[in-house]
């Protein structure tokens, strides 16, 4: 202690021994290094009860009053301090505080620091050994790219992991475009009694030519002729199990929608949009035909637009 | 292998503690002794355990549950701030990437932002 012992409990020579207690006890409670983390709080209570030492015995005290001791050979050989103990790994005192319980956190919190006794757990030993070492293995992520019918329909695939050997992958129907798929046990082998990871495979589904998708819905466009959107007809259509026959209504239209029911994917529809597509040529049988139909039928599409043209 | 001492030893080195208030903290299981061949022997760390007890007891005046209670606490602090320090730690020696990674993550769970007006 370099000072007056007076000075570190706030006080002068005149104090009481009641007004001694006092003041160390009120420096304890603010600064006791195992309640409060500050440095200078550390110092504080150092000081604090190296003067109370001195000076709570009434015979020291006086003899210290007298100049017949020093404060310097008071001082106590060494303060314990529960703290340099506290966070050592293998503490026998050591508390879980909270994240066993969490159903999202725990298997995370428990690879990383082990199990712990709770509230009431006191005692030490116990079961576990720091000698047996379990870790989960590591979990992998990988990106997976699907082609749009295999994530559709469902299927399997072959990736070959980064780290080498192959793994065949089964692909559940209807597979989205980032959704992703656990392979429980295929990541990284675990230590002692600790088991694999798994794989998390990211999964991007490529785009198809024609087919499109909307949730559960499989969308395309469907070329027609002239005659078949004229006179209707029956025509084959592509689905993703296949191809279906589809009845195109007389007088049928570009942009108008025809549902396929069912054959979408998991109880889903495909959405069929017609689109007229003229023949490569028109030759002198429809350019005559159709100057001939334009005297007594002309008809204006344009006629609902509200800007005129 | 660490030091040991019998309950008369502890209680002749700590100078707030006698054999009933030992005793007591013993029953209340806010230390526990090592059973050994010559009966219940304390370690370093209990003893620095010890003399925290006798602090907390003589300070705040501190009845054995409410003592229990408090070392509960003490005890789960203690054991985050060491999980706390091996995780930064672990973190500290990643690579910039990953270190960025997770202070990114960590800021959005932790930090509020509030928009200026």
């Amino acid at each position: 202690m370099a000072g007056d012992p007076y000075a570190a409990l706030g006080l002068t020579k005149s104090a009481t021994d009641a007004e001694i207690k006092k003041a160390y006890r009120r420096i304890a409670k603010a600064d006791h290094p195992d309640l409060n983390p500050d440095p200078a709080a550390t110092a504080r209570f150092k000081a604090a009860s190296a003067a109370y030492d001195l000076l709570k015995d009434p015979e020291q005290r006086r003899r210290f009053d007298a100049g017949e001791i020093d404060a310097q050979g008071q001082e106590r050989p060494q303060r314990r301090a529960w703290r340099d103990h506290a966070e050592a790994a293998g503490n026998p005192y050591a508390r879980s505080y909270g994240f066993d319980g969490d159903p999202d956190l725990s298997d995370v919190f428990s690879d990383l620091f082990g199990r712990r006794g709770g509230f009431g757990g006191f005692g030490r030993g116990g079961p576990e050994d720091p000698r047996d070492f379990h870790v989960r293995g590591q979990d992998y992520r990988f990106s997976l790219q699907v082609d749009f019918l295999t994530a559709a329909r469902g299927g399997k695939t072959r990736i070959t992991l980064p780290e080498g050997g192959d793994l065949e992958v089964t692909i559940p129907k209807g597979l989205r475009d980032g959704q992703t798929i656990r392979l429980k046990g295929k990541g990284g082998q675990g230590l002692g009694q600790g088991g694999p990871g798994d794989a998390y495979l990211t999964v991007a589904v490529a785009p198809h030519p024609d087919f499109r998708r909307e949730g559960d819905d499989i969308l395309l466009t469907l070329p027609i002729t002239l005659d078949e959107a004229v006179l209707g007809g029956k025509v084959a259509v592509p689905t993703i199990d296949g191809p279906v026959n589809l009845t195109i209504p007389k007088g049928a239209t570009t942009g108008q929608k025809l549902r396929l029911r069912g054959r979408g994917i998991n109880g889903g529809d495909q959405q069929v949009e017609l689109k007229i597509v003229m023949p490569a040529q028109v030759d002198e049988d429809l350019a005559r035909f159709m100057e001939g139909w334009r005297k007594d039928h002309r008809y204006d599409p344009r006629a609902g637009l509200k800007t005129g043209g | 292998m660490a030091r040991h001492y019998s309950e008369t030893e502890v209680v002749a080195i700590l100078e707030d503690l006698d054999p009933a208030r030992l005793r007591s903290f013993v029953a209340a299981h806010v230390v526990t002794p090592v059973v050994t061949p010559d009966g219940p022997a304390f370690t370093d760390a209990d003893l620095a355990r010890l003399q925290l007890l006798c602090d907390l007891s003589e300070i705040y005046d501190l009845p054995t549950d409410a003592l229990a209670m408090v070392m509960s606490l003490i005890d789960q602090l203690n054991t985050a701030r060491g999980d706390m320090r091996a995780l930064i730690q672990a973190v500290a020696s990643e690579p910039d990437e990953v270190r960025g990674r997770i202070q990114t993550s960590v800021r959005r769970l932790r930090i509020v932002t509030v928009e200026q007006g």
